[in-house]
């Protein structure tokens, strides 16, 4: 509906190509073909300047953001931003996997941070115990179980000249479709003329900021959520029994083939 | 706080995290930073999840990503085997080598232009042309100067 009321309307189209999310979004992209690996440019230099290109890309993305409280905060909310996301794009154009996981890591820990932030403090938790604690390690032991020697040339490279440009784009078509549904709520946000939810109804009983939120969220879980509690513990056991059962099997035709070659 | 205003925040932080996901796993060939990738995704639309409970009220987006977690690490699980009895049959992490799952009237891909080899890749010992295998020192080839 926006879209269509854009094309209607050539100064909300003005609007929209002129606005700095949409700058962001063409220096980003441009950014961030440079830094994913496979392209023609390779060398220290063209990686500085991703590197640069994506700063300000953040910097151009952060001034369209509203302000949500007091300098301090916000602060902290761009710090926490700037480990997520810097790690992410780090993740992305790294050349050897197990710079691209621990890229990964430190991306979880920053959202940690964000989720902290919000005052889910027990996903928060969970975040860096389980997502970083156990499912990076694990991937860490199949890179040492499977890496070859020094930067593969299948880290170097991409699916030929088309998927890199095809995939940034299509990622910034999808952001700036975002950005562009969710312009209302921006205006809202930056003139609240709307009665929005206030820190002081989530604080009240059962909110999601109460004091004692872990243990609402925990009596909720499992009262109301019980079923599914039970079903993801199931599927959680056909997991480990499925993965067993793949690298025994992937153990036994191996010691066949052995044995056949022998 | 201006609670609209957190929320569009974070959904933003959520749409570019699931963005570079994307764009990490549609370009890289390497499996594992594939599955990486999914996974930054998952991260992204958790982020995005909690943002809305909080904004309403509701403890669904909380509980959801509780879900997304557990899901996550299953997936983690199973795909980690998969990966490691792939890597076993074809000796490397490259999705290229599997390429002829791909549909049928499609050309395969094969690399054109290799890139320079860096320095510090070693260099393995050639086989003599006739005869058995050189008995090799253990230590020479399980040696990683980096992993």
């Amino acid at each position: 509906m926006t879209l269509l009321a854009a094309a209607d309307n050539p100064d909300l189209l003005l609007r929209a190509v002129t606005c700095p999310t949409a700058w962001g979004l063409a220096v980003g992209s441009l950014a961030l073909w440079l830094l994913v690996p496979g392209g023609r440019w390779t060398g220290i230099w063209s990686r500085v300047l991703g590197g640069v290109l994506t700063a300000l890309a953040g910097v151009l993305f952060a001034i369209d953001l509203p302000m949500f409280g007091p300098l301090g905060t916000q602060v902290v909310f761009w710090l926490l931003c700037v480990v997520t996301l810097g790690s992410a794009v780090a993740m992305i154009s790294s050349q050897s996997p197990v710079y691209s996981a621990l890229w990964f890591a430190m991306s979880l820990v920053g959202s940690a941070g964000l989720l902290l932030m919000q005052g889910a403090q027990f996903l928060g938790a969970a975040t860096i115990v389980v997502y970083a604690g156990a499912i990076v390690v694990t991937f860490l032991f199949v890179i040492m179980l499977a890496q070859p020697e020094g930067h593969a040339v299948y880290d170097r490279l991409s699916w030929g000249w088309f998927p890199r440009p095809a995939a940034i784009l299509a990622a910034a078509v999808f952001l700036g479709l975002l950005a562009a549904g969710m312009s209302n709520m921006k205006d809202d946000a930056e003139f609240p003329t709307v009665e929005t939810v206030q820190a002081v109804d989530l604080a009240a009983e059962g909110g999601v900021l109460h004091p004692q939120h872990m243990a609402n969220l925990g009596r909720r879980l499992f009262s109301q959520q019980l079923i599914a509690v039970e079903v993801a513990g199931t599927l959680l056991l056909a997991a480990l029994v499925g993965a067993v059962a793949i690298a025994i099997h992937g153990k036994q035709s191996r010691a066949t083939e052995d044995l056949a070659r022998e | 706080m201006n609670e609209a205003a957190v929320l569009y925040n974070y959904l933003a932080v959520g749409a570019i995290l699931f963005a570079l996901g994307l764009i990490g796993f549609l370009t890289r060939r390497n499996m594992i930073v594939m599955f990486l990738c999914a996974e930054m995704m998952l991260q992204g639309v958790s982020l995005s999840l909690v943002a809305w409970g909080r904004f309403h009220n509701d403890w669904g987006g909380q509980l959801f990503m509780i879900f997304v977690i557990t899901v996550a690490a299953a997936e983690a699980g199973i795909a980690m085997a998969l990966i490691l009895m792939l890597a076993q049959r074809s000796g490397k992490l490259d999705s290229t080598f599997w390429q002829d799952l791909r549909e049928s009237g499609q050309a395969a891909y094969v690399d054109r232009e290799v890139p320079e080899e860096l320095v510090e890749d070693r260099v393995w010992p050639a086989l003599p042309p006739a005869g058995r295998e050189p008995r090799k020192d253990i230590d020479e080839f399980t040696h990683r100067p980096h992993v």
